[in-house]
């Protein structure tokens, strides 16, 4: 253990105590002294991963007493040394560095906005009049674009892309002055593993490594710089957003956030030119004669306002209800919610959580008294043992996944619980390639050893859990080799995963939809959480639950109040304090019985009892299950409001489409999947007549007489922390700056919370549950003996409303079916063909992905292309606990077309 | 553990650093200094008529040169190297002879070959072994650290030092790796004591290992080396037969084995830390320090890395004892240095010499007659005129006046020598076997060759990339390749330059 130092050192002058191992660069950076470097990355708070490349020589630095100039990047700071960073022999060596750039690479072009450029300047050194002749470009990617002319091997990309993104696609090759960048098999980006994250691209110090979309030549004038939040996944990631008169130029990650550290996915630096994309949806529309047709704002508000009173008039209360969204603000969420259940007078309010977390939610409320996460982001880093269960984090949260990588180089043990040989598998010591559906039987399994064995941290369970003794006496009766029958998991890597995840150390749980995603969603998380509980993990920095959620704001949107139970800040309905505090600022209390789900909602609209829905941003025609019902329930109703971006399948059935704002278009805030509540800015305006859906959403509850008026999402926000004081009661616009606040945050003088239950449950103990295998509707289907998991792929977001407005869809064009090679060959598929794939609910075709990741009898396919039906494929099955649909199993038979 | 080399461009990245990617059935040509001298060119242009060719730095038979490697391993030195089918020079050992009161590291070699193990047995190597695998560990590295023993390899670090801290490091897996990497033109001792005394070098990597606690060690041989190479193969045979090496050296507890890899063409693999990476598959760069081997070394894990000549003296000083080491050489460089003469002197070969022994009687012996300099410690050494020749060989004293001992290969350079030819070659040289990971050095050089090229005086530039390399360069080879250079350009500015 090294000692903290105490005794100061300087450097310039200036004094400073280093930190234990830091680094003179690194000390310099917290003095604001910046010393040259063309090879250290720009990291401000250096993660643990990184490794200094000590390559450029130019942050050499004379240290008092000690002979030889010593690199900066690579020499600690010893306590008591003095520094010097800009003697005379120092910057005349730096020169001579420098000039030996321009004299050794003669086709290199310097910009003076780049990095080299300006630390020419700096030493008196005059960029060579050059033309950048941009004749030998890798342009075979759609975002990066690699000019070997100016790369000056510096080798930032190589890091960057290992380190950060965790890729390798970067190498160098050759020797001495040859040293050139290579990349993949081939040196072309497109046949590389390049994800295009784009961290090469924000590193690169001479524009060798270089967007498509920005000209070398023209580093655009950005005149405004907004820094937000990312509206893709549910990560969360700080954005700042350059542009120039209402257009975006580029976004960039904010370097000291601390969801992402400056990194960024494909789809959050690269993905928006959905925002200009030419059918963006900028008048309201209103169904006359049976067609769409342009209408002004005052005619679409006063007609949804006198349709949903006529309705309710007629119909009662009970025929109204919404989806709000958890694409939007919460702003928008709340206001929605608060509009139908006190303005309205109906809980029938629900987001589209319902379809993806909704079972993890429900489990770790009952089982620990929050349904959300207990750990945060940040405990990925500190983690020595992560289990990832159900969720495919490299494509569907790619900066997480990335941490992820980081975690495992620096030595962390992952686990991997995933029916498929999915990226992350290829990083694990242990995978468990179960058979879809068959969670609960294989974490049960792990139990089992964990209690038999003795691997369970008994003062954790004996002080904070309850139901032990039930649970040692209900794992006694299962055996593992059953759970091997049930999962096609051996029981020796059973034995193995579990030895490790019970070897001690508390452990970080790292989970998503294919543990919710099923009829036994509820019961799949509950066993996950009894592993959390068993391991003494939960409400321990470095461990604990951690579900990654799928929509920028679908924490946010539940929070808010989008859940037919519970009114914002996850308040039961039939809480007193809660009903008082909406009866004063709502003008009236919500119902006191529970509302319907949204699958419920479908059905009864179906049916006929729901006339009349509103949904807020969210394309149910392709992204729910059942599509044939989904769209038969839409036909059926009176009244269908829909606020969109675009003429989604979902628009094309409403009798009004009011056009919305984009997350890069209005104000409010996000709620990450790690409870951090995050500022949301405008940065560029909406196109035409499109409007924030907080606007919207409070016109019509002005119209049908709501209590109060909002000047702006920050009014808005005040009254949601007034409304739910325990879970924001200290949160407001004020100190929202910067990383936000992780709820709970009760009081103005809370800092947030980063780990949930650190002093004990919040529901008191934490239960332990016994909860059995059943097994799915869909297993054991004679005539369709396949199983199908659905699911995303990295270039695609959900319904790819917004990616397929983007390059993202010349990388990832298509939706399809992932067989094993084996079960390909039986069938005489090859790679390409396309294939009819067939359920009890429905049938659709699309092509076919030969590939090992899925094991045999298995079949996977995304649902990001609306011309691919896979939910018609999906069938009705609901968690009969929290109504979330079984994505993640439907058995189906497949045929060569 | 060190992570695994991932991702489509690594082995490329890897392969492409290495000279010897596709010389199977070629023949390398040395082009070393002593190589150089002796007319290496014109052996290059005689053979390039005859067939593929291609030219290396050093093939350790300096006191021969010049000297071609055939395909099928044969060697052809002198007037017989350019030639068609060469009349093959014999395998002999290069002329050894001491200046000290008694030969240590060349005691063996000087009688004959003793790579056959019973050859080795009869001349007592192995002896030492089973005596301290009885005394334990520490009594190992107790007597090191009295004998002062400073590692042969360069840059003459305590042994002992860096085995107590290996010994220390925490780590259930540790290595021992043998530097044979023999890169310093001019240098050729540790070929000839891998080739004709390999199980003096086994023991001694064996003692190592017992003393740090490692259970298998690697023998790194150049690849201009094969038939070290394939000695130490033939040897690591006959140890594991006679139960010397393997699962329970001399029917003790200690399990120890060891494998020959063979390098693939870099002279920076020299160092240590680009040696590691080469053996582990990547490119031969070298690794930013701290962490040292010692602790994070071989996939990760403690290791120690010894030149041959040092690992070599080992059972020598356990057995001979400390006191007696010391007494060979002086109180600041205990023991022996084995010298390596070039042709270029009257009478080249292996000298070796306590430690404390003046370089004038060195060059006297040798024979140094019309000689103006000598090129001391290969391409990162030193050149020495007259002045220095009275100085005693041994690291303090040398250092004072920047002279590098180096690895101890000495290359005359005659009073008729083309030093503008000199400067150019070793700037070639450089730029070559720069590895290419740091700015000055990879640039510096190529820019500093191309300037002695062009017309117009280079001198003010020269001077401006020697400073920057000196000063700034990653490691030794960047730091240490002006010194010779400007030592010669001050001396003799008009005859490089012109007037």
């Amino acid at each position: 253990m090294i000692e903290p130092p105490t005794e100061a050192a300087t450097i310039d002058g200036r004094s400073i105590v280093p930190e234990p191992g830091e680094t003179i660069l690194a000390a310099a950076r917290r003095l604001g002294i910046e010393i040259p470097s063309l090879c250290a990355g720009p990291e401000q708070r250096p993660a643990p991963e990184w490794r200094p490349e000590g390559g450029c020589r130019l942050c050499t630095v004379e240290v008092t007493g000690v002979e030889r100039p010593m690199a900066a990047c690579h020499t600690a700071l010893a306590p008591g040394s003095e520094v010097r960073t800009r003697s005379e022999r120092i910057q005349s060596v730096r020169r001579e560095i420098l000039r030996l750039h321009l004299s050794s690479y003669p086709r290199l072009h310097v910009a003076p906005e780049t990095l080299l450029g300006r630390l020419l300047a700096e030493h008196g050194l005059d960029a060579p009049e050059r033309p950048l002749l941009r004749d030998r470009l890798d342009e075979s990617a759609p975002y990066l674009r690699f000019d070997p002319d100016l790369c000056i091997v510096c080798r930032r990309c190589v890091h960057a892309c290992s380190e950060v993104e965790g890729q390798d696609v970067f190498d160098v090759a050759e020797r001495g002055a040859s040293v050139r960048l290579i990349c993949g098999e081939d040196d072309l980006l497109a046949h590389s593993d390049c994800t295009s994250c784009g961290a090469c691209v924000s590193r690169c110090p001479t524009g060798a490594l270089f967007d498509r979309d920005r000209d070398p030549l023209a580093f655009e004038p950005a005149t405004s710089r907004t820094e937000s939040v990312c509206g893709y996944c549910g990560v969360g990631c700080r954005v700042a957003v350059e542009s120039h008169e209402d257009r975006v130029l580029r976004i960039g990650g904010v370097e000291d956030a601390e969801v992402n550290r400056g990194h960024l996915c494909a789809k959050g630096r690269y993905a928006h030119a959905w925002q200009h994309s030419p059918d963006r949806l900028d008048r309201p529309l209103l169904r006359r004669d049976g067609r769409l047709e342009p209408a002004s704002w005052e005619e679409a508000l006063d007609f949804v306002a006198t349709r949903l009173s006529r309705i309710r008039d007629e119909h009662g209360a009970d025929a109204l209800g919404v989806f709000t969204s958890s694409r939007s603000t919460n702003e928008a969420a709340y206001l929605l919610q608060r509009m139908f259940r006190a303005q309205l007078g109906s809980n029938h309010v629900d987001c589209c959580a319902r379809v993806c977390h909704s079972s993890t939610a429900l489990a770790l409320q009952q089982t620990t008294g929050t349904g959300a996460a207990s750990a945060s982001y940040v405990d990925v880093d500190r983690a020595s043992c992560i289990v990832l269960a159900g969720s495919n984090a490299t494509e569907a949260h790619p900066v997480i996944g990335a941490r992820i990588k980081q975690a495992v180089r620096r030595g962390a043990d992952l686990i991997v619980i995933d029916p498929r040989e999915i990226e992350l598998a290829g990083w694990a010591e242990h995978h468990l390639a179960l058979r879809p559906g068959t969670n609960v039987a294989l974490l049960n399994a792990i139990a089992r050893v964990l209690v038999e064995e003795g691997l369970c941290q008994k003062d954790f369970v004996d002080q904070r859990c309850e139901g032990f003794d039930a649970l040692y006496e209900f794992l006694a009766r299962s055996s593992l080799e059953e759970a091997a029958e049930i999962t096609h998991v051996r029981v020796a890597a059973i034995q193995a995963a579990a030895r490790r995840i019970g070897a001690g150390d508390p452990v970080l749980f790292v989970h998503g939809l294919g543990l919710s995603e099923l009829v036994q969603g509820t019961a799949s998380v509950m066993a996950l959480t009894n592993l959390g509980m068993l391991t003494g993990s939960i409400g321990v920095p470095g461990a604990g639950m951690l579900p990654l959620r799928g929509q920028n704001n679908v924490q946010g949107n539940a929070d808010m109040g989008g859940m037919p139970d519970q009114i914002t800040g996850h308040q039961a309905l039939a809480d007193e304090d809660a009903r008082a505090r909406a009866e004063r600022l709502w003008g009236s209390a919500p119902p006191l019985e529970a509302g319907k789900t949204i699958p419920e909602m479908l059905d009864a609209a179906r049916e006929g009892s729901m006339r009349a829905l509103w949904i807020q941003g969210e394309d149910v025609a392709q992204s729910d299950p059942d599509e044939t019902h989904v769209l038969e329930a839409l036909d059926a109703l009176d009244l269908l409001v829909v606020q969109e971006m675009f003429p989604t399948e979902t628009a094309a059935r409403a009798h009004v489409v009011l056009p919305a704002a984009g997350y890069l278009e209005q104000d409010g805030t996000f709620i990450n999947g790690e409870r951090r509540i995050q500022r949301v800015r405008r940065a560029v305006a909406p196109p035409g007549e499109a409007r924030p859906d907080w606007e919207v959403a409070q016109e019509v509850a002005q119209r049908l007489g709501a209590n109060r008026r909002f000047e702006d999402p920050a009014e808005v926000w005040d009254e949601i922390a007034e409304v739910a004081p325990r879970l924001f009661g200290g949160v407001s616009y004020a100190r929202l700056e910067g990383d936000g606040i992780q709820w709970p945050c009760p009081e103005p003088d809370h800092p947030g919370t980063s780990t949930v239950h650190a002093d004990g449950f919040i529901r008191g103990k934490g239960a332990l549950v016994c909860v059995d295998h059943e097994p799915s509707p869909e297993h054991g289907v004679e005539e369709h003996p396949w199983l199908l998991v659905t699911g995303r792929v990295l270039h695609q977001y959900n319904v790819g409303t917004m990616t397929r407005r983007t390059p993202q869809q010349e990388l990832e064009p298509e939706d399809r079916l992932e067989i094993h090679p084996g079960d390909a060959r039986r069938l005489g598929i090859e790679e390409g063909d396309r294939v009819r794939v067939t359920s009890r609910w429905g049938t659709t075709e699309v092509p076919a992905d030969v590939s090992h990741r899925v094991p045999h009898g298995v079949l996977f396919l995304s649902f990001h292309q609306p011309g691919s039906h896979t939910n018609r494929v999906v069938g009705p099955h609901l968690d009969p606990a929290s109504h979330c649909p079984q994505y993640k199993a439907t058995a189906v038979t497949i045929e060569p077309v | 553990m060190t992570e695994p080399v991932r991702g489509g461009a690594a082995e490329r990245a890897a392969d492409s650093f290495f000279e010897d990617a596709h010389w199977e059935g070629v023949t390398r040509v040395c082009r070393g200094t002593s190589c150089q001298l002796a007319g290496a060119e014109g052996v290059i242009e005689a053979r390039a008529t005859l067939g593929d060719c291609r030219p290396v730095h050093c093939l350790g038979y300096c006191d021969r040169s010049p000297v071609a490697l055939l395909a099928d391993g044969r060697v052809a030195t002198g007037d017989r190297a350019a030639r068609a089918e060469p009349e093959l020079a014999d395998a002999a050992l290069p002329d050894v002879r001491w200046l000290t009161k008694e030969p240590v590291v060349t005691a063996r070699v000087a009688m004959g070959c003793h790579s056959p193990i019973t050859r080795a047995l009869d001349a007592g190597v192995w002896s030492t072994l089973p005596q301290f695998l009885a005394r334990g560990p520490e009594a190992i590295l107790a007597e090191l650290v009295r004998s002062g023993e400073r590692g042969r390899g360069g840059a003459g670090f305590a042994t002992a030092v860096k085995w107590r801290a290996c010994a220390a490091a925490e780590g259930e897996e540790k290595f021992v790796v043998a530097n044979g990497d023999e890169g310093d033109p001019g240098s050729f001792v540790d070929r000839v004591l891998m080739q004709h005394d390999p199980h003096a070098v086994l023991e001694g990597l064996a003692l190592c290992a017992f003393a740090v606690g490692a259970r298998s060690g690697i023998v790194y041989v150049r690849g201009e080396y094969p038939a070290a190479a394939a000695a130490l193969e033939r040897a690591i045979e006959e140890a594991r037969d006679h139960e010397l090496l393997g699962p329970a050296v001399c029917g003790t507890d200690f399990g120890f084995d060891v494998r020959v890899v063979r390098g693939r063409g870099s002279y920076v693999c020299g160092e240590e830390t680009a040696l590691l990476n080469c053996v582990e598959g990547r490119r031969g760069e070298v690794r930013l320090r701290p962490p040292y081997p010692v602790t994070r070394g071989l996939h990760g894990r403690p290791t120690v890395v010894n030149n041959v000549e040092t690992l070599v003296n080992v059972p020598a000083i356990l057995s001979r004892g400390a006191g007696a080491w010391r007494a060979l050489g002086t109180r600041a460089s205990p023991g022996t240095k084995a010298l390596c003469l070039n042709a270029g002197f009257a009478r080249p070969g292996i000298l070796e010499v306590g430690f404390g022994t003046r370089l004038r009687d060195v060059l006297e012996d040798a024979g140094a007659e019309g000689i103006e300099a000598v090129l001391m410690g290969g391409p990162l050494g030193s050149v020495v005129f007259e002045e220095d020749w009275d100085l005693p060989l041994c690291y303090a004293e040398l250092a004072e006046r920047g002279i590098h001992l180096g690895h101890g290969g000495l290359v005359a350079l005659p009073a008729d020598t083309d030093w503008r030819e000199f400067v150019i070659r070793a700037l070639d040289f450089a730029r070559r076997e720069s590895c290419g990971r740091c700015a000055p050095c990879r640039l510096g050089t190529e820019r500093a060759f191309q300037a002695m090229q062009e017309p117009g005086d280079p001198r003010e530039e020269l001077e401006a990339i020697f400073e920057a390399m000196r000063h700034t360069s990653l490691c030794a080879f960047g730091q240490l390749i002006p010194g010779p250079l400007e030592s010669v350009i001050q001396r003799h500015e008009t005859r490089i330059f012109g007037p």
